[in-house]
């Protein structure tokens, strides 16, 4: 593994988990990093699928009052309330619009589960570590650190979530 | 360790079960054994009923291999038949040892596990052989008497119908409740089905045989509810259990004379609310003894007796518990109170004494952490209010000066099932819990004016606030049209008017907590599911009379 790619990796915390346990190894195949990625207008987000408990359909989110701008609402899931967060405007962008391809990744982190709504959900896959970059230096600021790198594979940027930061659990 | 990864668990939650009242129970006669010594009364019925207790608790804790329990059991044991014969001994000394022997026991008991630390154990072991060496008797005789005093002790839980009696671990409970939630939305789900079924098909005899169904179902699930409730109710007595040693504590580190009055101990209250009521109680206490009472000194010069009284009493108050904590100390300081307000910058110019004394529920306003540093115990006013109104609650506050304070608690029995109205505002639904609901009202657009941009109405001979329900819950009016019905919420002395779209109905509906990720959102209390499927948001109501929400 080259330097390069060290300090590519080293930023990715929630990611550690996800790397085959030989990784140091030069021979072994080049580790991959396992990914559920989704679509927020026209951008691909990953967040690791050992994050992922599922993805639902939006059935009604209800609306709670006087909640951090980030939370959507809550939502029924099998007799369980979910928190949804609306990560749109976690990541700056507008208020989403709730469209028949939208969808309620299920997420568990750090021992809680949680809703994040999304615009569409594109795959799992598999992106080699190699082929992760740090996110551009301009673009990333106290209030962005949640972007962890961005994967330029098969002709697709993905954008590495950090869930932690991203549902600011950590705070 | 937890209990569920102790393979003795049941075992083990047994034993605390078992062990911990009686434990209880022994702290508490030690402390009035002590109060009774300073008056001068011997208490030998006192001594005598602790022996049965701890002569149980030792055995159980031997049983179950639980060393630092039985030695503790068994120093007091013989600390208490010596000081059965030896009333020379009897007095703040012995009474020291056996309260701090008391108060451990129920600290090891109540956190008991196969790691328990028997360090305290054995220092005090040691500490009650070295006063019983200081005493010059001990014969063989009396070695026997004490034997028979043992017997004849009857044991406690072995009283009628105890062969009735089976030990449930709550959270049994807990998932049967669950399950009944269940039926209880699946029942509403049924009668939206009927509803709709019957505007289709209209009326048949299987139609009416369905509503008969449905009807007599709605009746099990009642009655399966209360009765569920019932198994779910502990006495107050539980949670009153440890406070006459903590304020015994708090007394002594303060230097004040209090003698604690417990009544309404048998008024009973769901475990999930008990729980979260020791700590909130517990600071008021020790507030009271800190704060409220004064030193023996101060007293007399007051024309007061040097021994400050703290009440504690507890009563069933038409559907719901009141708790009142009420002391004869000093009372509370309505300057004081107005100057720290002042230098936090806030706007007390036009505020009453009464309006004064319920700032000490602010934070940064109540004199709390005083009480935190110098006892290591309490949470702060404000945190034991805000505990109290998230179980639903109310706390006020009355006090005179120089006669005393008292601070009132209304909780409802039970946080499990609340029986609300089902209101929508700006197409959302929303649950008020009826024990906070006096009457709904079709709003007459001209029955409500507008006095300084604020909607108000005449409601019985009385001129009341009424909201908007949009503005509360920030929604503001999505439909433009103007709200056909007002609710009027009360909540102790305060009450409102809520201006909502539609009232949908009564139901039973299930409480489900805030996920941490809301924050505390200050209109609600908690969430639940409809009939529908649908999640709605439990209104905070104490909290919406206090101002919180959207007010233009």
């Amino acid at each position: 593994m080259s330097t390069e790619g060290r300090a590519a990796v080293e930023p990715l915390l929630g990611f550690a988990d996800t790397l085959p346990a030989a990784a140091p190894n030069a021979s072994a195949p080049a580790p991959t990093l396992h990914l559920l990625t989704f679509t927020l207008d026209r951008e691909e987000y990953g967040i690791p699928v050992t994050q992922v408990r599922e993805v639902i359909r939006v059935n009604s989110i209800t609306r709670v009052p006087q909640v951090p701008a980030h939370v959507r609402g809550v939502a029924n899931l099998r007799g369980r309330i979910l928190a949804v967060v609306e990560i749109r405007t976690r990541l700056g962008l507008t208020e989403g619009v709730v469209t028949p391809s939208s969808r309620i990744v299920v997420v568990e982190v750090r021992g809680r589960v949680l809703g994040l709504l999304v615009d569409r959900v594109s795959q799992v896959t598999k992106v080699p570590v190699d082929s992760v970059v740090p996110p551009p230096e301009e673009v990333v600021t106290a209030e962005t650190d949640f972007l962890t790198g961005v994967a330029r594979w098969d002709s697709r940027l993905i954008m590495l979530l950090e869930l932690d930061k991203v549902l600011l659990l950590n705070g | 360790m937890t209990l569920e990864e102790n393979p003795f668990g049941d075992l083990l939650q047994d034993y605390i079960v078992e062990c911990l009242p009686l434990a209880e129970e022994v702290g508490h006669a030690f402390v009035e054994l002590e109060r009774r010594w300073r008056d001068g009364e011997p208490g030998d019925e006192l001594l005598a009923s602790v022996k049965g207790r701890l002569h149980t608790i030792k055995g159980n804790s031997a049983m179950m291999g639980l060393a630092p329990m039985r030695d503790v059991a068994h120093a007091l044991e013989d600390a208490c038949g010596f000081l059965g014969r030896a009333a020379a001994r009897r007095g703040d000394e012995a009474a020291a040892l056996l309260v701090s022997g008391g108060g451990l026991l129920v600290d090891l008991i109540g956190d008991a596990s196969p790691e328990t630390d028997g360090t305290a154990a054995k220092a005090f072991v040691e500490e009650v052989r070295r006063f019983l060496a200081a005493a010059p008797e001990s014969s063989s005789a009396e070695r026997d008497r004490r034997q028979t005093d043992r017997r004849g002790q009857p044991r406690i839980g072995e009283g009628d119908g105890a062969g009735n009696v089976v030990r449930v671990d709550f959270r049994r409970l807990d998932a049967m409740l669950e399950l009944l939630g269940e039926g209880l939305i699946q029942h509403s789900g049924l009668t939206e089905l009927y509803r709709r079924l019957q505007r289709r098909v209209g009326a048949c005899p299987e139609m009416e045989e369905l509503d008969q169904t449905v009807l007599s179902l709605q009746k099990t699930l009642t009655r399966l509810e209360s009765t569920l409730m019932e198994t779910r109710l502990l006495p107050v007595s539980t949670v009153f259990g440890r406070f006459p040693r903590l304020v015994r504590d708090v007394a002594h580190a303060e230097g004040k004379k209090v003698r604690l009055e417990v009544t309404g101990g048998e008024t009973t209250l769901d475990k999930a609310v008990l729980d979260r009521l020791g700590e909130p109680l517990l600071h008021l206490l020790s507030n009271a003894v800190a704060h409220g009472l004064e030193r023996p000194e101060d007293r007399a010069k007051a024309g007061k007796p040097p021994e400050g009284v703290l009440r504690l009493q507890a009563g069933a108050v038409s559907g719901r518990v009141a708790i009142r904590v009420s002391d004869d100390g000093r009372g509370l300081d309505a300057d004081a109170i107005r100057a720290r307000a002042e230098s936090l910058g806030m706007d007390v110019r036009t505020a009453d004494t009464a309006q004064l004394h319920n700032l000490v529920f602010v934070p940064g306003l109540s004199t709390a952490e005083r009480v935190t540093t110098l006892s290591g115990r309490g949470m702060g006013l404000d945190v034991a209010a805000s505990v109290i109104h998230g179980l639903g609650g109310t706390i006020d506050v009355e006090s005179l000066p120089g006669r005393g304070t008292a601070f009132t608690l209304s909780l409802p029995v039970t946080l499990a099932i609340v029986r609300s109205l089902i209101v929508e505002v700006d197409r959302e639904r929303y649950a008020v819990p009826l024990s906070h609901v006096a009457e709904t009202v079709r709003a007459e657009p001209e029955a409500i004016r507008q006095i300084n941009n604020q909607g108000v109405t005449q409601w019985r001979g009385d001129l009341i606030h009424v909201a908007d329900g949009g503005a509360v819950l920030g929604t503001g009016g999505l439909s433009g049209a103007p709200r056909s019905y007002y609710v009027v919420m009360t909540a102790g002395a305060r009450r409102r008017g809520l201006l909502v779209d539609r009232l949908i109905g009564h139901q039973d509906i299930v409480v489900k907590g805030l996920d941490p990720a809301l924050g505390r959102p200050p209109v609600v209390s908690g969430t639940t599911i409809l009939g529908d499927g649908r999640v709605a948001c439990i209104l905070d109501v104490v909290r919406i009379l206090e101002g919180a929400g959207h007010v233009n």
